[in-house]
């Protein structure tokens, strides 16, 4: 007998009663002003938002969050900033060294400002690797809560995909919070 | 309504001016109580130390004593919470129907949800720290437990309110253990006296006077620890507030 | 009369300074809890749903597990299935032999602790590293994690800077946490970029998509995975959940409770290989198709490993994850250690007071401190039971019994007031350790309704 049919035979023989399955319906959370909430949220996360305003062009707010950044990478064919396409590099070790990458997240959730970003370049690390993140999202794209979130995934297609919230932290050392454990130590929202 | 009063064992060793307290309020309240003699223990001690089984005799025993009562009042959460919530089960493999359970309360809760007084005569001018102790919220929800998201109640504080004279105060940690957890405090002593004085500390920085709860097993621990370190402060029972001045 | 958690114990809180940061720590965590649990109204109805889906998907394994293996390999990933800890471990010596690895990059997975995956592989000359950061310091020091979630809690940043600078060569004295911290991130950036082949445990397996879901706050799980061609993703079957929708349940209490956050940073999907590389996912039993059958103690499978228990239990708090002997500390390790070996793991089961906030404060309502309870009473069956304890529960019992002679003892319990300090407070007697005895009454309350007294 292999292992599987093994294993799958003790769980038969030794499962007693079957409980049914739940209605997940549920009464979630909703926030008057998703925006705000959201914004509200990243910074309480140690993420920031930028609210992009009638006439301001993102490479400009981009560039005045990260002045100094010098490897910009980004596949997004609207950010003129970027200094380099990622998906040119076959490997993503290359990566190493970017200050900041630039990419596009399909939608937030306001109760826990997470994004989710399903994997859009070749190199997943991009959404890691680099010193900081600056992510754009459509402002109209913001759902209330997770069960929102996980429903409107329900059939979605993707390889890897994930909710992103503020930057990498830790407080491993004495419960001190860090941010910038591994990944980015910055993270900006644009929300346009 | 005829009430037996339930003393259990420590009480009645240790504690009797609590067992008399609880008697007096209930007659105060007009009420018909009775104490059945001869009463030892529900049993509790022996079974959270790991030996239920030695505790159906004394369910048998409490189930004949209180046979002819409605309720069955006592002044010890604790206690109380044992026989709800264990004696069923245990009386269970004796072949016998656990009748107490039903008809078994916390005075307090008792109080509260039976009798509801809408004043009372006592007077107790006195700053008191509650003690919220743990069978008492977690099992017999005489309050609101700290990890629930539901809305606050304290049916301890809503008795104390109809005490003249009385401020309340609740510690920070507002329903942690003090530590006593019965034959835990024996088998693990430093861990039950380092919670009892960390409890009686969080009871001390309210400012009060005395620690106040429905459970004594908690008071005479916490006790312990005031008497050892000489702290400012007092322990007693909530009936004996309740019942001030009968 | 007393336990190795209870000797443990004492050593922990004989250094008060330690145990009060420990304490305080803990209790803050749980306090940030409590503040997220009470941001959401509907947080009981989020854990009544955690507990029912956990209910029915460890009540329908057999087909659960085999829907998720469908997808995962419609998915292109390679699922294998591990009995036990030794299947395991030689699955992932396989996978690592066939790719010619000399290292191996992990996710902190409490599933390879239970395993000890990590010495097995080192003692097959694979260099293990682990990527969380308190893992990896507990790593380099050479030290196990004392919480589940909160690997390091019990080491002080001074020990850590001084390891650092013999390790990774610090600045001498620097023990600022963000200073280390970001010298941890530079070391582990190297590691990241050499690794082999990547490892990670799941929080979640989706059956009815084949994914498995991963929730870090430092990236290390992504991080991990975004390099080498291999990643091996293992899970206890316990872990799988019936869709994405019951995702949104779990995600929403996970973090919350664990460390009192809305999520965690990254909450990360896992569900085909990488560019022109493998992944393997392995199920693994070890022993959770006989709890199935464990009425009793069947729902310590609903656990999510969020740590919380660890945090409000006052016992744990004030006396760390090494006075336990199991490798999972607090409430729910007391529980799954007897699970695992009964005889071997009994000494945990004296570290709790029943105060029951455990259950209270579980997000997948496992019945923690009841469970306890339980164990108490199998003990002696097992020939576990405290001696000493028993001989006093059993004189207990046979005085209680005997109420004519419980009122005898208690005319002359009034006698032990009188005894010298010596006599009463002496070493056998546990109580008078930090505590004096309560004074027996002159006459008890059942002497005094005999007398008419009580009016």
């Amino acid at each position: 007998m292999s292992s599987k049919e093994d294993i799958l035979a003790r769980i038969r023989q030794n499962t007693r009663t079957r409980y049914e399955m739940p209605d997940l319906k549920l009464d979630a959370i909703t926030y008057e002003d998703k925006i705000h909430t959201f914004i509200e949220q990243l910074k309480a996360g140690g993420g920031e938002a930028h609210l992009l305003q009638p006439g301001e062009k993102v490479d400009e707010v981009i560039r005045s969050y990260y002045p100094d950044a010098k490897r910009i990478a980004s596949n997004l064919p609207e950010i003129g900033c970027a200094t380099f396409n990622p998906d040119e590099l076959s490997d993503p070790r290359e990566l190493d060294g970017t200050d900041l990458a630039i990419v596009k997240g399909s939608f937030g959730v306001a109760e826990n400002a997470a994004v989710w970003l399903p994997k859009q370049t070749r190199h997943k690390a991009v959404f890691f690797i680099s010193n900081a993140l600056v992510i754009l999202l459509d402002k109209e794209e913001i759902v209330h809560n997770m069960n929102e979130a996980y429903r409107r995934l329900a059939d979605a297609d993707y390889d890897y995909g994930v909710f992103m919230s503020g930057p990498s932290k830790t407080a491993d050392i004495e419960q001190a919070l860090v941010f910038g454990a591994h990944g980015p130590i910055r993270v900006t929202v644009v929300l346009v | 309504m005829k009430i037996g009063l339930f003393i259990p064992c420590y009480v009645n060793a240790v504690y009797p001016e609590v067992g008399i307290a609880a008697f007096k309020l209930l007659k105060s309240l007009g009420l018909e109580v009775d104490y059945p003699l001869n009463q030892t223990c529900c049993g509790q001690p022996m079974a959270n130390a790991g030996f239920e089984a030695e505790a159906t005799r004394l369910a048998l025993r409490m189930e004949d004593l209180f046979a002819a009562y409605e309720y069955v009042v006592g002044p010890s959460a604790s206690c109380v919470a044992f026989v709800k919530e264990n004696h069923p089960h245990i009386l269970e493999e004796a072949g016998h129907v656990c009748q107490n359970s039903e008809k078994i309360y916390d005075i307090c809760e008792f109080l509260h949800d039976v009798v509801k007084p809408t004043h009372l005569q006592a007077e107790f001018p006195h700053k008191v720290s509650l003690h919220n102790s743990c069978h008492g919220v977690r099992e017999l929800h005489l309050s609101s437990p700290s990890e629930r998201n539901i809305p606050y109640y304290s049916k301890l504080r809503d008795l104390l309110q109809l005490v003249k004279g009385i401020e309340v105060f609740e510690p920070k940690r507002i329903d942690e253990c003090c530590g006593f957890g019965g034959m835990f405090s024996i088998e693990e002593p430093e861990v039950s006296v380092c919670m009892g004085k960390d409890k009686v500390r969080d009871h001390m920085s309210t400012g009060a006077e005395y620690i106040t709860g429905a459970d004594s097993s908690c008071l005479m621990h916490m006790q312990g620890v005031i008497n050892r370190e000489q702290l400012p402060i007092k322990t007693i029972h909530i009936v004996q507030i309740l019942a001030a001045g009968l | 009369m007393t336990t190795k958690h209870a000797i443990a114990g004492t050593r922990f809180i004989a250094n008060e300074t330690q145990e009060k940061w420990h304490d305080e720590t803990l209790w803050m965590v749980r306090a940030k809890r409590d503040k997220q649990s009470r941001s959401l109204p509907e947080w009981e109805r989020l854990r009544d749903l955690a507990s029912a889906i956990k209910m029915y998907s460890n009540s329908h394994l057999d087909t659960l597990l085999e829907e998720f293996e469908r997808n995962a390999v419609a998915n292109g990933a390679i699922v294998h299935w591990a009995k036990d800890a030794e299947e395991h471990n030689r699955i992932v010596y396989d996978i690592l032999k066939q790719h010619g690895a000399k290292n191996l990059i992990k996710s902190k997975s409490m599933l390879t602790e239970e395993c000890e995956m990590s010495p097995y592989l080192f003692s097959k000359g694979i260099d293990v590293v682990e990527s969380d950061l308190g893992e990896r310091i507990l790593q380099l020091m050479k030290l196990k994690p004392s919480h589940i979630v909160l690997p390091a809690i019990h080491v002080k940043r001074q020990a850590i800077g001084q390891m650092m600078e013999e390790k990774l060569g610090t600045e001498p004295g620097n023990y600022d946490p963000t200073y280390l911290t970001h010298a941890m991130r530079r070391h582990l950036r190297d590691k990241f970029l050499h690794a082999d082949v990547a490892m990670t445990g799941a929080n979640f397996a989706v059956a009815s998509t084949g994914e498995i879901v991963v929730c870090t706050n430092e990236g290390n799980a992504d991080m991990g995975t975004s390099f080498p061609k291999v990643h091996i993703a293992t899970f206890g079957m316990e872990k799988i959940v019936p869709n994405r929708e019951a995702l949104g349940v779990f995600t929403r209490l996970l973090a919350r409770s664990g460390t009192g956050q809305p999520v965690t940073s990254y909450t990360s999907h896992y569900r085909r290989p990488p560019e022109g590389g493998e992944f393997h996912i392995i199920i693994v039993d070890n022993g959770r198709s006989d709890i199935l059958a464990d009425a009793d103690h069947v729902k310590t499978l609903n656990c999510i490993r969020c740590g919380e228990c660890m945090n409000t239990c006052p016992v744990y708090r004030r006396t760390g994850g090494y006075s336990y002997t199991y490798f999972i500390p607090g409430p729910i390790g007391i529980n799954l250690g007897m699970l695992r070996n009964p005889k071997q793991f009994a000494d945990n089961v004296s570290a709790c007071s029943l105060c029951l906030s455990c259950s209270n404060v579980c997000p997948a309502k496992v019945d923690l401190g009841e469970q306890i309870y339980k164990w108490r009473q199998k003990l002696d069956r097992i020939g576990r039971a405290n001696p000493e304890k028993k001989l006093m529960s059993a004189g207990m019992k046979f005085l209680m019994e005997r109420p004519a002679l419980f009122n005898t003892a208690l005319k002359f319990a009034p006698v032990v007031n009188h005894l010298p300090r010596f006599m009463v407070y002496n070493a056998a007697n546990a109580w008078g350790k930090g505590r004096e005895l309560p004074a027996f009454a002159k006459e008890s309350f059942n002497d005094l309704w005999k007398k008419n007294k009580v009016k």
